[in-house]
């Protein structure tokens, strides 16, 4: 129904043509001077702003599959720590030089995307759920015991951040902006894939499996594809995540970490590729000072991913939407004041809104 | 040789535990079509809750049944606040249990603490051994869990097949819309159902809880277990849930002997071969 409506939308106008740009232009502007803005940069930058950068960049690699394959999978992070691992082991392991090691981390990360999409993706949405959850389970079992290649729970370490003469990513802000660059260039290669033909046929495959494989598409291929491309992704955040700190262990895999991503997924809006920044940032401005507040953060969280996803199953990115369409259903009952304003199906729009958050 | 039916014992023991967290994450998901995350958190803190209990009052049955009926309570709160509103939608369950998850994990281990704990049960109990042909001494209490795991499986099956409040439960499956037009409430059974297999999973943490000791991190294992449990044997299925949790069990403990770090590993590629050739499961239905 919803995006029905879209079709027949008028082109936006005035307002609504500028607003979205103007968003986007002031944000980049903030993150640009997010640096010279805070009163402690060696606190802000590593803690919350390249921390944000890597946590989104791997929940966008779950909400791209969520919103345009229709897949949901816990095992994202796993995949960015065995992209993370990779790293460690050419570097620590076998004394390799960064660059080298990054890009087997990202070879190795998506190709284990690879090989749980041809595990997984015959099964459908709460298998796969499922599936991809025990495999990240099992992956950080593994990594937590096998100290002859992962060292168990003492990890890999020291992993030494680069220094390429000009871009010296020892420096914080240097590192800070490398973060970003990385971010952006995730979330317009998202973009592009998705609004590719590639992309429609994804779409296509979400929507009506039968139909696509009625027209001679090869179903199975497309979601090991998508699977595949949102490894790749995440693999790049698993190099994020070494830089950051410069070491992997088997936190980076724990359920723990699994979990965090897939909160920042749902706070920023399971549908919504930018909005997982937002998510990200408030889950680490959580983190970092809820633990003032209360010792029990992790329950705090917890119950900020419940209402959540009682209330506001599009995320902060729909939450704009929400308030639009309460406003528009109380100036409606307000003019017909027959209807009570108690109606039960006021609770309609957040009904089924995480399959809804996934057309829109 | 007898080092193998040691293990094999050892294995059948352990699935008895796992049938019976795996029973009542299967007997939810058969009448409802959802997976509820928060099942590890059940049975840990159905352990605790029974450990709690039968250190108090000494008694260890009066632990087990206490258990069962918080737990119970907890799932039928879970299940009447937080999902009910979103039966149809099994994504946003599984995602509202994990939330619940989350928080139970947090909130255990800063009550009942990082160190681990023992279901306390008749010191005599806890030693006695029989001797067996072939294997010699064996521990009676593994014996006694096998026992219960077994009775707790055939009552659960018996009670689908043969009794009414089964047959209403078998109809609820096949077409709750239809059923519930016979006059049957149906989400008074849904919520039924739901307690009860939460209470399963907190007997399940008791005696888990009595063999093993209880530590914070068991509630995603087990979570983790019970979804192998109900993977490779087929989502719905009691008969199912046993062959899982024998084969899970059984594979976890040769692995443990033979090949340590690769225990967890075996088991999870017991699952991948099983969705390979069946993807529904062992005994589960295509839905």
């Amino acid at each position: 129904m919803a995006d029905r409506s879209v079709l027949f939308a008028p082109q936006p106008t005035g307002v609504s043509r500028w607003l979205p740009w103007a968003i986007v232009s002031v944000v980049m502007l903030l993150v640009l001077i997010f640096p010279f803005i805070v009163d402690r940069p060696r606190f802000w930058l590593p803690n919350i702003g390249v921390q944000s950068i890597w946590l989104g960049i791997i929940a966008m690699s779950l909400v791209f599959l969520n919103r345009y394959v229709g897949l949901l999978s816990l095992a994202q992070v796993t995949v960015a720590g065995i992209s993370a691992y990779g790293v460690g082991y050419m570097v620590v392991t076998l004394q390799q030089d960064f660059v080298l090691g990054a890009l087997v981390g990202i070879v190795v990360g998506t190709f284990s995307a690879f090989v749980i999409a041809l595990i997984a993706a015959r099964t459908k949405a709460i298998y796969f759920l499922m599936i991809t959850l025990a495999i990240g389970q099992v992956f950080f079992s593994w990594a937590s015991q096998a100290i002859e290649v992962t060292g168990a729970s003492r990890g890999l370490a020291p992993i030494r951040r680069p220094d390429w003469g000009v871009i010296d990513l020892n420096d914080i802000t240097t590192f800070y902006y490398f973060a970003v660059a990385v971010g952006v260039f995730c979330y317009v290669l998202c973009r592009y894939v998705a609004g590719s033909t590639f992309g429609l046929a994804l779409e296509g495959v979400r929507d009506s499996p039968e139909r696509m494989k009625a027209l001679g598409y090869n179903v199975n291929a497309y979601r090991v594809a998508a699977t595949t491309f949102a490894g790749f992704i995440a693999s790049i955040g698993g190099i994020l995540i070494v830089l950051d700190r410069a070491q992997v262990d088997p936190n980076v895999v724990s359920l723990g970490a699994t979990l965090d991503v897939l909160v920042v997924a749902v706070i920023g809006g399971i549908g919504s590729l930018g909005g997982v920044f937002v998510g990200a940032l408030v889950l680490t401005l959580l983190s970092n000072f809820a633990q003032g507040l209360t010792e029990q953060y992790m329950t705090l969280t917890g119950i900020v991913f419940i209402l959540i996803l009682l209330f506001a199953p599009a995320g902060l990115a729909g939450i704009g939407q929400q308030v639009k369409r309460l406003i528009s259903r109380r100036r409606r009952s307000a003019t017909d004041s027959d209807e009570s304003s108690q109606d039960p199906s006021a609770a309609q729009p957040t009904e089924h809104a995480i399959t809804e958050g996934n057309k829109r | 040789m007898d080092q193998i039916l040691l293990i094999t014992l050892n294995g059948l023991t352990l699935a008895g535990v796992y049938f019976l967290v795996a029973s009542g994450l299967t007997l939810i998901f058969g009448l409802m079509r959802v997976i509820t995350m928060a099942h590890g958190t059940s049975y840990l803190l159905g352990g605790y809750v029974g450990y709690v209990i039968a250190r108090d009052t000494g008694n260890w049955f009066l632990g087990v049944l206490g258990a069962a009926i918080v737990i119970g309570l907890v799932g039928l709160f879970i299940h009447q606040v937080l999902i009910r509103r979103f039966q149809d939608d099994d994504m946003r369950v599984a995602l509202i249990t994990l939330g619940v998850s989350l928080i139970g994990t947090d909130l255990m281990l800063a009550t009942f603490g990082g160190t681990a704990t023992q279901v306390p049960i008749d010191p005599e109990l806890q030693v006695a051994s029989v001797s067996l042909p072939i294997v010699g001494s064996y521990p009676v209490l593994r014996l006694l869990v096998l026992l219960i795991a077994v009775v707790i499986g055939f009552a659960l099956a018996l009670m689908i097949s043969r009794t009414r409040f089964g047959s209403v439960v078998r109809a609820g499956v096949d077409d709750s819309p239809m059923t519930g037009a016979t006059g049957i409430n149906v989400r008074v059974v849904f919520a039924i159902v739901f307690v009860v297999g939460s209470a399963l999973a907190a007997i399940a943490g008791v005696i888990g809880g009595t063999l093993f000791p209880l530590l914070p991190g068991q509630d995603g294992v087990y979570l983790l277990y019970s979804l192998v449990v109900v993977i490779v044997g087929g989502m719905g299925s009691i008969p199912g849930a046993a062959i899982g949790a024998v084969l899970v069990g059984l594979v976890s403990q040769f692995g443990i002997v033979y090949a340590p770090t690769y225990a967890l590993v075996l088991t999870f590629a017991l699952m991948v071969v099983v969705l390979a050739i069946r993807p529904q499961g062992l005994l589960g239905r295509t839905v």
